[in-house]
């Protein structure tokens, strides 16, 4: 694994590590309190030893409250990127490595989902569903299945055109084993390295979703709504939206960094 | 000329499609449709009263043939909050839109194409380093932070720009561009991150054909391989990707026009989601769709003018 | 007169992840006017390093010149050390004083530009030509370099050109400033052979017209013999042997050069040989005393074709309808014996491959019979169809993408064995280690990845996995094309040994005469999708009877100094498109015979 250790691909690591303590470990440890106490004292207080991170309209510590708010972002992005690779891979794959009427009926039904703006689909979906958290997920677990569906059928595609897969299929190999023994662990590299990139997006998408009102609910809490709630209170507040803001962008910056690394490691055509 | 046909042919194909998502998107979905735009304290006599009203109690195929109909005719019906005709509402408001969606563009790609090929001249050297981080920073942040911070510095800071809202441009055009400047320039920053990586990694792949090599052979000053020989291959691409881009720019203005207060499409379709504004919603995110669509479909064109091996081939 | 190139003890390093490499390493030679140097080696010799050096091109692939001096004589006959040199002189000597052609004529030409400006723009540059002056002149390059319909050409994209036009055009754009020396870096080895021949003849005259030194770089020795005045012979990144060209064929110093030259197949050489015959390898002597008497030939049909057609549609259109067709077999017949080899011969697009294809149906064919022992395979349901191919297998000839990349040898070699439940547990695993055994590749590379091996070992494992159901046929499609010349002759040297011990019969594709006339019983010669002429080896090569055959033979390179083919103009016929509208009804193949098993073509 040479080049996988550049300053890059470790800023991005030890990034996605310390958010994935924080947001694993970071709930188990705060007082069960802690991010829904209300400090009527110290309503938008600057940071301070008391609050390392200031506080909100409310009272209330913005450390915790971020802490919280990472478990909920990563729980919505990872689930909602989980749910579009079920959807998009079996659907690349048959796409792609049968190709013929399958794939040009499924990549027409793609291709008009692109033309829906993913953020906007996602928006309808919630919406039309009632937001929440759990609606929160499959709204944009759909709206980013045809992205990774027609991902995974170029990949598809190109694997099945390989001499290795023609080399199995005079020796014998069947259809459906040729496709998990030769193409699905050829094309899992750009699997992984779409489903990080992804995972970027996801966090961006929730964070817009909740920001406009329509994803995770408060009291939830949410980097989303963190910055909604900041909108009004700019002047006198503006930790308020400089604190969630930066956990986004550090998530975010940290995936994409990760995301690069990978992509030029596992990318055969990076090399 | 039978491309030019072939592609009018697959977009009569794809809006047809477009609006069998868009309803299916609205309709099938579990839930209550009168329900969600009523909500589920009101009394049921108003419920059937609406479902009627609606349509709602009609087979869903014929609902949809008769949107369907609706759309096709001119007939969008009206909006539930504004008790004012779709249409009308839209073609208001697409003005506003147009121009920050064009003003962002053009931003992002005044800034993206020059940083693009200068780090990918200089690749793995300091400058990659400075333009990919920014980039990297750019891509990583949500526009909508874009916009809160630019609220603060240019609008209530610096005061140099209205933090909110839109003019029409009829009233006062310098008014227009003055309030579109910072959603748009909030946009173009997200976007030209996007698009630098893209410069770049398209242009790192121009640079290492041979064609380059054998200007270089030929004794041409590098600025000369650089900023036309490759450049002249990249711009087709790059363009390309720019257009995809509009759907991603479709998406972002609902969020950053909701942000300043700026009455666009994105505005609109925020309103029509967040009051339940059924045959609103339908309109707009069909014609947001329809939009994206014929923008790719332009820009596929645009490309074809540009590229000499499409033209002939 | 001066040394119009003199190279000394030259040395180029590449910082890479993995710490710097030595890219060449005291390389010294020169260059006399007039003369042409060929330098040679296999890949990773250093000799196209050792090119891009002397036009300090070396430093854009992030190569630096760290020692020696590259000194090139000038117009005005001062001297100059190219290593040291400024930017800005560089600019004037390059394309102005030493013109380059490179390997990939496809991808040498900006694509967005038409022919006119890339042919001027350098003209311009250096001779501070006027653009009608330098049309003109534009003009005059091309007709030069034999290209038809110049004036049109001119106005062209590079797309609407055929590879063998745009090299020509490469070469023009080189000659433009009229260069003392010209490098050529691999300019054919993309080219079919007769666009080849074309093309040498062409660097040939020009270099005649305008006494030009031409520094030719090629990893083909058939290629050398044919244009070298000297040679250099390069390995791994050192300069191994250096010579006048009769002297370094006839009486090479170096034991690599003599490796390098045996393993060479030599068209010509064959003559009056019945059977193909094994190289005689450096080093590889015992496995030639092994070599067992031929049995004599059964002649007993294993595989017969009747009336081959394949067809691939056109698609286009929103409906993605079928708005012609590629004919690239077409009515095709022809048998193979137990225990033989057919060789289709051609070149590039001349459906050699797609026939290949179709009989195992991994493409369907359009029309014909396909007959293994009787068995007819395009009868077969698909179940069927997948027993039938165990008798049939493929060797490919890329070997970096005809191993799955993430599965280990082991996995890949048993896998047909698998497949049809033939072995399991310690008896799959002594089937396996058999194979590896029978290919000569160490029982412990089974455990190896692909990327940890070359591509000659590469192939070796495609071979054993091919071997694993004992087919009766193997279909090796440029099974050797893509291999170093020492490691090509190796792996054709198993595959004959495997022929005469297993009695298989090969279905081998090529485009390389030279080894069809090594490894062939019977030849095919293929063009436009047909059989042009067939029969056996001897009748084939001593008595080429179709036109098309007597060009392809005349186009290829002997390795032997000694007979020079490429000083006059080549001018060969060029092939026409395969594509044909919707119902278009070809001419069904009909052939004269000229001798006993002997066909050819009519019309």
């Amino acid at each position: 694994m040479k080049r996988f250790l550049t300053t890059k691909g470790l800023i991005g690591i030890v990034l996605l590590l310390i958010i994935a303590a924080v947001a694993i470990i970071g709930p188990m440890v705060i007082p069960p309190d802690a991010a829904t106490a209300m400090d009527m004292t110290a309503r938008r207080a600057p940071p301070s030893m008391r609050h390392l991170f200031g506080t909100d309209q409310l009272g209330r510590d913005m450390m915790f409250r971020v802490i919280l708010g990472a478990r909920t972002s990563l729980e919505i992005a990872v689930s909602a990127v989980v749910m579009s690779i079920a959807l998009g891979l079996p659907l690349g794959l048959i796409s792609g490595y049968f190709g013929g009427f399958v794939d040009n009926v499924l990549m027409r039904l793609v291709d008009t989902l692109l033309a829906f703006p993913a953020l906007l689909l996602a928006l309808t979906i919630s919406a039309v569903l009632g937001p929440n958290i759990q609606n929160t997920i499959i709204a944009i677990g759909v709206a980013f299945t045809p992205y990774l569906a027609r991902i995974i059928r170029g990949e598809a595609l190109r694997v099945a055109q390989m001499p290795y897969v023609e080399a199995a299929r005079a020796s014998g190999t069947t259809d459906g084993m040729i496709m998990i023994r030769h193409v699905l662990p050829n094309i899992l590299p750009a699997v992984i390295v779409q489903g990080t990139i992804s995972l970027a997006f996801a966090i961006l998408a929730e964070a817009g979703l909740s920001f406009l009102g329509l994803g995770t609910q408060p009291p939830a809490a949410s980097w989303g709504l963190m910055i909604q709630a900041s909108r009004d209170q700019l002047d006198i507040a503006p930790w308020t939206a400089v604190v969630p803001g930066l956990a986004v962008a550090l998530t975010v910056l940290g995936l994409n960094m990760f995301g690069d690394v990978l992509r030029d490691i596992l990318d055969p055509r990076s090399k | 000329m039978t491309y030019v046909l072939n592609r009018l042919l697959s977009v009569i194909l794809t809006l047809f499609l477009i609006t069998l998502v868009t309803f299916a998107v609205t309709n099938i979905l579990p839930g209550d449709v009168a329900m969600m735009i009523m909500g589920t304290q009101s009394n049921p006599e108003a419920l059937e009263g609406l479902r009627e009203s609606l349509g709602l109690n009609d087979p869903l195929l014929m609902q949809y043939g008769h949107w369907v109909w609706g759309m096709f005719t001119g007939e969008w019906g009206n909006s539930l909050i504004f008790k004012k005709p779709i249409a009308e509402l839209l073609l208001q408001k697409a003005v506003a839109s147009g121009i920050i969606v064009v003003m962002s563009m053009v931003i992002a790609l005044a800034l993206a194409v020059p940083l693009g090929v200068w780090a990918a001249v200089h690749r793995d050297k300091w400058q990659d380093t400075v333009s990919s981080s920014a980039s990297l920073l750019g891509v990583s942040l949500p526009d909508f932070f874009w916009g809160i911070v630019m609220i603060l510095v240019f609008a209530r800071w610096l005061g140099w720009f209205p933090s909110s809202g839109f003019v029409e441009p009829s009233e006062d055009p310098l008014g227009t561009l003055q309030r579109a400047f910072l959603p748009s320039l909030a946009l173009g920053l997200g976007l030209m991150a996007h698009l630098t990586r893209m410069t770049r990694s398209t242009m790192t792949g121009i640079l290492s054909q041979e064609f380059i090599r054998v200007a270089r052979a030929k004794g041409l000053a590098e600025r000369t391989v650089i900023w036309r020989y490759a450049l002249a291959n990249a711009i087709g691409p790059v363009i390309t990707i720019a257009g995809l881009q509009i759907g991603y720019l479709f998406g972002s203005i609902i969020v950053m026009e909701s942000l300043f207060g700026y009455t666009g499409m994105g505005w609109l379709t925020y309103q029509a989601l967040l009051n339940r504004d059924l045959p609103l919603i339908q309109s707009t995110v069909f014609v947001i769709a329809a939009v994206v669509m014929v923008t790719n479909l332009l820009v596929d064109l645009l490309y074809v003018v540009i590229d000499p091996r499409i033209r002939l081939g | 007169m001066k040394d119009i190139v003199s190279v000394d003890h030259l040395r180029v390093e590449f910082a890479t992840d993995g710490g710097t490499v030595v890219g060449v390493q005291d390389v010294s030679f020169t260059i006399a006017p007039g003369e042409t140097l060929c330098v040679v080696g296999e890949s990773g010799s250093g000799k196209s390093v050792t090119s891009l050096s002397l036009m300090r091109l070396v430093e854009f692939g992030g190569g630096t010149i760290t020692q020696g001096a590259l000194n090139f004589t000038r117009a005005d006959g001062s001297t100059l050390d190219v290593a040291a040199a400024s930017a800005q002189v560089m600019g004037q000597v390059r394309g102005n004083e030493i013109g380059m052609i490179f390997q990939e004529p496809m991808t040498a030409l900006n694509p967005v530009f038409t022919i006119e400006r890339q042919l001027t723009d350098g003209l311009m540059l250096h001779k501070g030509l006027s653009q009608s002056e330098a049309t003109e002149r534009a003009l005059d390059l091309l007709k030069s370099v034999r290209i038809p319909e110049p004036e049109q050409r001119l106005k062209q994209y590079p797309h609407e050109l055929s590879g063998g036009m745009r090299q020509r055009v490469v070469i023009a754009m080189a000659m433009a400033c009229e260069p003392k020396l010209l490098i050529a870096d691999e300019p054919t080895t993309a080219l079919d052979v007769t666009i080849q021949a074309e093309i040498l003849a062409l660097i040939n005259r020009l270099k005649r017209e305008n006494g030009m030194a031409v520094l030719f770089i090629t990893h083909d020795m058939a290629v050398v013999a044919q244009m070298a005045d000297r040679v250099v012979v390069m390995y791994q990144g050192r300069i191994v042997e250096t010579g006048p060209v009769a002297q370094i064929f006839e009486n090479p110093r170096e034991d690599y050069t003599k490796a390098l030259l045996a393993a060479v197949p030599k068209l010509g050489e064959m003559k009056g040989k019945a059977a193909p015959e094994r190289m005689r390898l450096i080093g590889d002597e015992a496995a030639r005393a092994a070599q067992a008497p031929r049995k004599p030939r059964t002649a007993k049909v294993l595989l017969e074709v009747k009336n081959l057609t394949t067809r691939f549609p056109v698609k286009g259109g929103i409906l993605r309808r079928t708005m012609a067709q590629v004919h690239a077999v077409e009515d095709v017949s022809f048998t193979i014996n137990v225990g033989e080899t057919l060789a289709l011969v051609g070149e590039s697009g001349c459906g050699k491959s797609s026939c290949g294809r179709s009989i195992l149906r991994l493409i369907e064919p359009t029309s014909g019979e396909i007959l293994i022992n009787g068995n007819d395979i395009r009868a077969l349901n698909r179940p069927d169809l997948r027993r039938a191919r165990a008798d049939m297998q493929m060797v490919f000839q890329d070997p970096f993408a005809s191993l799955n990349p993430y599965r280990r040898l082991r996995a890949q070699v048993a896998e047909p064995l698998q497949n049809f439940n033939l072995a399991s547990g310690a008896d799959l695993e002594a089937r396996v280690l058999d194979l590896f055994d029978r290919v000569r590749l160490p029982r412990d590379f089974m455990n190896r990845f692909p990327h940890e091996l070359s591509g000659g070992q590469r192939q070796r494992v495609a071979i054993a996995r091919a071997l694993a159901l004992n087919p009766k046929l193997i279909v090796a499609d440029e099974a050797v094309s893509a291999l170093d010349v020492s490691v090509q002759a190796q792996v054709l040297n198993l595959m004959m040994e495997l022929q005469e011990d297993l009695g298989l019969s090969y279905l081998f594709i090529s485009h390389d005469m030279a080894v069809v006339e090594r490894v062939a019983h019977q030849v095919g010669v293929m063009y436009l999708g047909r059989i042009v002429e067939i029969g056996p080896r001897a009748a084939i090569f001593d008595n080429p009877s179709h036109p098309y055959t007597r060009s392809l033979l005349s186009a290829v390179p002997i390795a032997d100094p000694a007979t020079r083919r490429f000083e006059g103009d080549m001018n060969f016929k060029p092939i026409s498109s395969p594509i044909f509208p919707l119902g278009h009804q070809p001419a069904k193949s009909q052939y004269t015979q000229v001798a006993p098993g002997h066909f050819v073509l009519q019309g």
